[in-house]
C-alpha cells in the first residue's frame, strides 16, 4: 500500500469558479457543477454550460458513488513531493450520478494493484488543511 | 475535393545538432534549422519573406526567455534581417502543424512566396519539468493535489482505459519502440542513431507512469528542424524534388480545460482532423504508402491509428505487428525513428519525414513507389492536425 504520510500535496487555490466545489468537499459534501438548464454536470467547472452554452450553474451534491475510469500507477518521481508514496495510483473516477464530470484522485486504503478500470469506489474526504479538504476515493463493494 | 490541393509544396528541410540538454542558446540550434533548410532548397536567405513557428515551451514551469528557451519569429526576425520579409505568424491552438498550414494559407494568398517554418525544443540542464510550488492554481487544482504531474500521466491515464477495454496488452507495444528505433538508424541526425534497442530491453525497462515504461516515452532534448514551404511553380524551379500538399487537417474539438483521462478526446480530435484531410485530398487510408504518427508517447500512435481510420478502435496494438509498420510493409510508420527515434522535437520532423518520403529523398530509409504519404503530426487530443504529401500533383 502506498505511504501517504511523508507527501506533502500541493494546494489547491479556489477561484470564482471552483470555490463552491472547496467549500462544500469542507463540509464533506461532493458538488458538481451543473447546468440549470439542461441537467449536463461539468468537472473540471467552467464559465459556461459546455453541452447547451446556457449560464445559469449552480454546484449540486452528488452521492460519491462511481467507478475507476481510467488510471495510472506512477513509479517515477516527477514531483519529489510525491517520492514517498511510489508506486502510487493515481485515478479518474466517473461519478454515477454524473456521468461525463471526471474526477481525479487517488486510490486509497488500497493496494496500488487494486486500481482496474471499471471497479466500483466511493469517496472519501482527507483534510489538508483548515480550508481545503480533498475528495479522494476507495474501493466500494457495492453494485451500481 | 480542395481546390488548392497539391498547389503549394515542401522544398528544402533542415536540421540542428540534437543534445541531450542546453549547451549552447536555443537560438543557434533554430538558425542552423533554418539555414539548413533554405540551402537545401537552393535558396538565398534574401530569398525568403515568411516566417511560422509554433514556439511554446515543451516542459511545464521554465522561464520563457527568446532565444534561449524558446525561438519566436521576433527572434528570428532579429537574427536574419530578411529585407524581403512580407509575412509572419504564431500560431497557439494548434500545435506546429498549425504554423505550417497557416503558411500554406499565406502562399495561397499571394502574401509571401517562400515561407520558412521552424520548431526549436529547448531542454535545460537539470530538471525537466518544474511542477506547480507549494499551491496549485486553475486547472492543476483539481489534479496536482493527486501526484498528477510527472511525466506523461495525462496520456498515460487514457492508455490504462485503452488497453482494459479492448483487454489488450502493453508488452505488444514493444513491436513500435524496436522498429522505429531500427527506423533512426538511417536517420544520421536522430539523436538514437545507432543506439540499439531490443525487445527485450523494452520488455525489462523501468515503468515511468504505468502503462508507459521508459521507451514509450521520447527523450527530451535539445535541438531544431525548419521547413521552407512555397508554391508548387516556384518548388518546381528549386533544387529538391517538391513534395506537394495535397490536403491537410486540423483538430475541431476541444474538451473543458484541465479535464483529463478521457479516451473520446483523443479519438474526437483524430476524426475530425483526418476527416478534413482525407475530403480534400480524396484519398481515404487504403490509398496511403507511407505514414508518420506522433509519437511523442507511443499510445499516441495508437489513437492516431484508430482516429484516422487505419485500423478499427481497439485494434491498433495488432495492426503494427507481423512486419506492417516496417519499411517494406503494408504501411510503412515513422520511417524516421518517430520522436521515439530522434528525440522530442515535435510533429515538425514527423512533417519533414512525410516530405522526404513523397519526394523521394528520404535516402536509405526511402519506402519504394511512394505517391500518398500521410502524416498526423500531433497527438490528436488539443493540438492535432494532419498532412498528405503527394509526389505526383492530380
Amino acid at each position: 500500500m502506498s505511504d501517504w504520510s511523508k507527501v506533502t500535496r500541493p494546494i489547491p487555490i479556489p477561484n470564482e469558479w471552483t470555490k463552491p466545489f472547496w467549500e462544500a468537499a469542507r463540509r464533506g459534501v461532493l458538488a458538481l457543477q451543473r447546468c440549470q438548464a439542461c441537467g449536463h454536470f461539468q468537472h473540471p467547472p467552467y464559465a459556461t454550460c459546455v453541452s447547451c452554452m446556457a449560464i445559469d450553474l449552480a454546484f449540486e451534491p452528488v452521492s460519491g458513488k462511481g467507478a475507476i475510469y481510467a488510471y495510472t500507477i506512477m513509479y517515477h518521481a516527477g514531483d519529489r513531493r510525491f517520492a514517498a508514496a511510489i508506486p502510487y495510483a493515481s485515478i479518474i473516477v466517473e461519478l454515477d450520478d454524473a456521468p461525463g464530470a471526471l474526477l481525479a484522485g487517488n486510490l486509497l486504503e488500497a493496494s496500488y494493484t487494486e486500481a482496474k478500470v471499471g471497479r466500483r469506489v466511493e469517496v472519501v474526504f482527507a483534510p489538508l488543511n483548515d480550508d481545503i479538504t480533498l475528495p479522494q476515493f476507495r474501493l466500494a463493494h457495492d453494485a451500481k | 475535393m480542395w481546390e488548392h490541393r497539391c498547389k503549394v509544396a515542401v522544398s528544402g528541410v533542415g536540421f540542428s545538432r540534437v543534445t541531450r540538454s542546453a549547451e549552447i542558446p536555443l537560438a543557434a540550434h533554430a538558425l542552423e534549422a533554418v539555414k539548413g533548410a533554405v540551402e537545401d532548397s537552393g535558396l538565398a536567405m534574401s530569398d525568403i519573406d515568411g516566417l511560422a513557428t509554433y514556439p511554446e515551451l515543451p516542459a511545464t514551469g521554465h522561464a520563457v526567455v527568446d532565444g534561449i528557451t524558446i525561438v519566436s519569429v521576433n527572434c528570428m526576425m532579429a537574427m536574419l534581417k530578411l529585407p524581403n520579409l512580407s509575412w509572419h505568424v504564431q500560431v497557439e491552438t494548434v500545435n506546429i502543424g498549425g504554423a505550417v498550414q497557416q503558411a500554406v494559407n499565406a502562399l495561397l494568398a499571394g502574401v509571401c512566396r517562400y515561407a520558412v517554418v521552424w520548431r526549436a525544443m529547448h531542454n535545460p540542464r537539470g530538471t525537466y519539468q518544474n511542477l506547480p510550488g507549494t499551491y496549485a492554481q486553475g486547472a492543476s487544482q483539481f489534479t496536482a493535489p493527486y501526484g498528477f504531474g510527472g511525466p506523461g500521466q495525462g496520456m498515460a491515464v487514457a492508455y490504462t482505459r485503452w488497453l482494459e477495454r479492448h483487454h489488450q496488452n502493453r508488452e505488444k507495444m514493444a513491436t513500435l519502440a524496436v522498429t522505429q528505433r531500427r527506423h533512426s538508424h538511417m536517420n544520421p541526425h536522430a539523436y538514437f542513431y545507432k543506439v540499439p534497442l531490443t525487445r527485450e530491453d523494452y520488455l525489462n525497462s523501468r515503468m515511468v507512469a504505468y502503462p508507459f515504461c521508459l521507451y514509450d516515452c521520447d527523450i527530451p532534448v535539445q535541438g531544431a528542424v525548419a521547413i521552407v514551404l512555397t508554391t508548387a511553380d516556384r518548388a518546381r524551379d528549386l533544387r529538391p524534388r517538391p513534395a506537394y500538399i495535397a490536403g491537410y487537417g486540423q483538430r475541431l474539438a476541444f474538451e473543458v480545460t484541465g479535464r483529463i483521462g478521457s479516451l473520446s478526446s483523443y479519438m474526437e480530435g483524430g476524426r475530425s482532423s483526418s476527416r478534413l484531410t482525407w475530403e480534400r485530398s480524396g484519398f481515404s487510408p487504403k490509398d496511403v504508402d507511407v505514414a508518420q504518427i506522433y509519437d511523442g508517447f507511443s499510445a499516441s500512435v495508437i489513437y492516431g491509428l484508430e482516429s484516422y481510420g487505419f485500423c478499427k478502435e481497439g485494434e491498433a496494438l495488432d495492426f503494427i505487428q507481423d512486419g506492417r509498420m516496417e519499411l517494406d510493409g503494408e504501411l510503412p510508420l515513422n520511417t524516421f525513428g518517430g520522436s521515439l527515434g530522434t528525440g522530442r522535437i515535435h510533429g515538425l520532423w514527423h512533417i519533414i519525414e512525410g516530405a522526404l518520403q513523397a519526394s523521394g529523398r528520404a535516402g536509405e530509409r526511402q519506402v519504394k513507389d511512394v505517391n500518398v504519404s500521410f502524416v498526423g503530426a500531433s497527438a490528436p487530443i488539443v493540438q492535432g492536425t494532419t498532412f498528405i504529401f503527394v509526389k505526383e500533383p492530380y
